[in-house]
């Protein structure tokens, strides 16, 4: 049976996949309407959080406000990758273990984890996407920040990294799903601390620093990457990693998620 | 001699289970010390099937119909044994395997449930890179033989479930799989439903020489379609062989109930050869041999001495068919 070369191949299904997920969730406009109403107003709380902060403290730590709202803003674009594409892991352990799902994409000549991912999204994350770039330009400005293609080109491949950190994180977590049976899984509670990579690393504890960097990487997916635009020469060694570190996450999330699945025992019938 | 299409050898799937104990004591005990119980689903099965054959594989609830299954298509990994299917190792090589056999569940869809059928065609289409003009060609065959036409726009939340085995019976074969597994294809369908599964999947058998296994509870199913059977008990092999040798099995297990106004005597349960047994208030059973008696002349029999409010005919229950295998054993 034909089936066209590897990548070829899969960046069509995704884009079928999209399609028909996005053709099911147009139909109800209204409803998609406020949903990003909804995100948007999450997004503006958050930074409403940053503003008053800023109102009793001029400068964190030696951070101004504008570079606060840099780096927040950054951290949106990754945040909003994760959630569009990640979505359907929160429900993994339910719908396709318990409920058996997992039978059905087992069944197709697919990697089990692309049909995972991209079975649904979460389109209106694409919101935060747009305000973190809106931010990020708005903080630029006023910070006197000069980009040209190069830094754009970096920025665009650095967010997209950071995006591929949260999901290869999160995909990690949901793997141990396979021998943790339980409905909520033990996601929730790492991805809880997820907004401590949003603010500067340097306001907190070394060994908070540490953990944020080598145990559960978040701060490679929003603070590193924005180091170098901000001239935070200290941070170069890390910025340069943060490509590396997302293979890494990745091919280390893919490898749990493979012992997983031969570990799947279905259920019975 | 051709090289058989699938191809099993002592093939075992052992679930192993943590059992929880009541009370707090022994939850603090089992901390350190888990009670780990093993159950053996499938132990030790071995057999092959030709292409283009078409076999039943039958067994009682839990006796490791659909674990085999499962190990067959990919979805589980066998504990020890092996198996090669279409030249490929299931668990190994799934990807490239699946591409190659068809899949149905009766209990459960293999489509999405919330977008129309037909998106759903669209979709395994590009999945399993079928061209254009084979995907025409597949859809007029499945509209011909399957009427699908009537319900392709519809979602699948949307079918009876005679319309969506219908559906899910087309997905499974556009492809062309030379190899369909089929896990109760029959269960919830009506009559007409029924009848018109078999004969699809006859067409599919003769013309494109698709080798089937199918599991069922109905035993009509196997009559119909199969010409060999693998009985499957307690996760062992009990039987493999012809359907012939078996219906001599499956036939004696027929039942007459009938119900009664008033109550026979004791003497009177006996007439012909044959044992009414009570049942229940008013009702009563005739297990009959239809090698020595024919079902009509029985009933006739039960009509003519008792006083018959109400009669049916059961069918022959996998679950007796395997009891008498083991009381008769097979000839």
């Amino acid at each position: 049976m034909a089936q066209g070369s590897g990548v070829r191949r899969h960046a069509r299904l995704f884009g079928l996949y999209f399609s028909q997920y996005a053709k099911a969730r147009l139909e109800y406009r209204a409803d998609f309407f406020s949903a990003v109403i909804a995100s948007f107003l999450g997004t503006a709380a958050s930074f409403a959080f940053l503003l008053i902060v800023f109102s009793r403290v001029p400068a964190v730590r030696g951070w101004k406000f504008e570079e606060m709202v840099f780096l927040y803003g950054f951290s949106l674009i990754p945040v909003g990758i994760f959630n569009v594409f990640s979505w359907n892991l929160w429900m993994f352990a339910d719908r396709y273990l318990i409920e058996g799902r997992f039978d059905r994409v087992l069944l197709r000549p697919v990697s089990s984890v692309f049909q995972v991912l991209f079975e649904s999204f979460r389109l209106e994350s694409i919101e935060s996407i747009v305000t973190g770039i809106v931010a990020v330009l708005w903080a630029s400005r006023r910070l006197r920040l000069s980009f040209d293609f190069g830094d754009v080109l970096l920025f665009t491949i650095w967010a997209t990294a950071g995006g591929v950190i949260y999901i290869a994180i999160f995909l990690g977590l949901t793997a141990t799903s396979f021998w943790i049976e339980d409905r909520i899984g033990i996601s929730p509670p790492v991805f809880n601390l997820m907004q401590f990579g949003r603010y500067p690393l340097t306001i907190y504890d070394a060994w908070v620093r540490f953990a944020l960097s080598f145990v559960i990487p978040f701060a490679f997916a929003s603070f590193y990457p924005t180091a170098r635009f901000l001239h935070r020469i200290e941070f170069g060694k890390e910025f340069w990693a943060v490509p590396l570190v997302a293979a890494i996450s990745l091919s280390i999330a893919l490898a749990l998620w493979k012992s997983g699945v031969a570990r799947y025992h279905s259920t019975g019938s | 001699m051709t090289e058989p299409i699938v191809r099993v050898s002592g093939l075992t799937k052992v679930f192993r289970s943590y059992r929880r104990e009541e009370g707090l004591a022994a939850a603090l005990k089992s901390l350190v010390r888990r009670v780990q119980t093993e159950i053996a689903a499938v132990s030790d099965v071995t057999f092959v099937i030709e292409p283009g054959e078409m076999v039943g594989y039958i067994g009682a609830n839990g006796a490791g119909k659909s674990t085999t299954i499962k190990m067959l298509t990919g979805i589980l990994t066998p504990t020890s044994g092996e198996i090669v299917c279409n030249g490929f190792v299931p668990d190994r090589d799934r990807t490239r395997y699946v591409a190659t056999i068809g899949v149905v569940f009766g209990q459960r869809t293999q489509l999405w449930w919330d977008i129309a059928v037909v998106e759903s065609f669209k979709l395994l289409k590009e999945i399993y890179g079928v061209s254009d003009e084979d995907y025409r060609r597949r859809m007029a065959l499945f509209d011909t033989v399957l009427g699908i036409n009537a319900y392709l726009h519809q979602p699948v939340r949307k079918l009876s479930l005679g319309e969506r085995m219908r559906c899910d019976l087309a997905a499974s074969l556009i492809h062309r799989p030379p190899l369909l597994f089929l896990d109760e294809p029959t269960i919830g369908l009506d009559i007409v439903a029924k009848a018109n599964v078999r004969e699809f999947l006859q067409e599919i058998n003769r013309k494109e020489g698709t080798t089937v296994l199918l599991t069922t509870h109905d035993l009509s199913d196997i009559e119909t379609l199969c010409r060999r059977v693998i009985v499957i008990d307690h996760g062992r092999l009990l039987f493999d062989g012809p359907l012939a040798s078996l219906r001599d099995r499956i036939l004696p297990v027929t039942s007459v109930v009938f119900d009664v106004k008033r109550a026979p005597e004791a003497v009177e349960l006996r007439f012909n050869g044959l044992q009414a047994r009570e049942i229940a208030s008013h009702r009563y059973a005739v297990d009959i041999d239809r090698r020595a008696i024919s079902a009509a002349s029985a009933v006739k029999e039960i009509v003519n001495r008792f006083e018959v409010t109400d009669l049916m005919i059961e069918e022959p229950q996998i679950e007796e068919v395997v009891k008498r295998i083991y009381r008769e054993g097979i000839a």
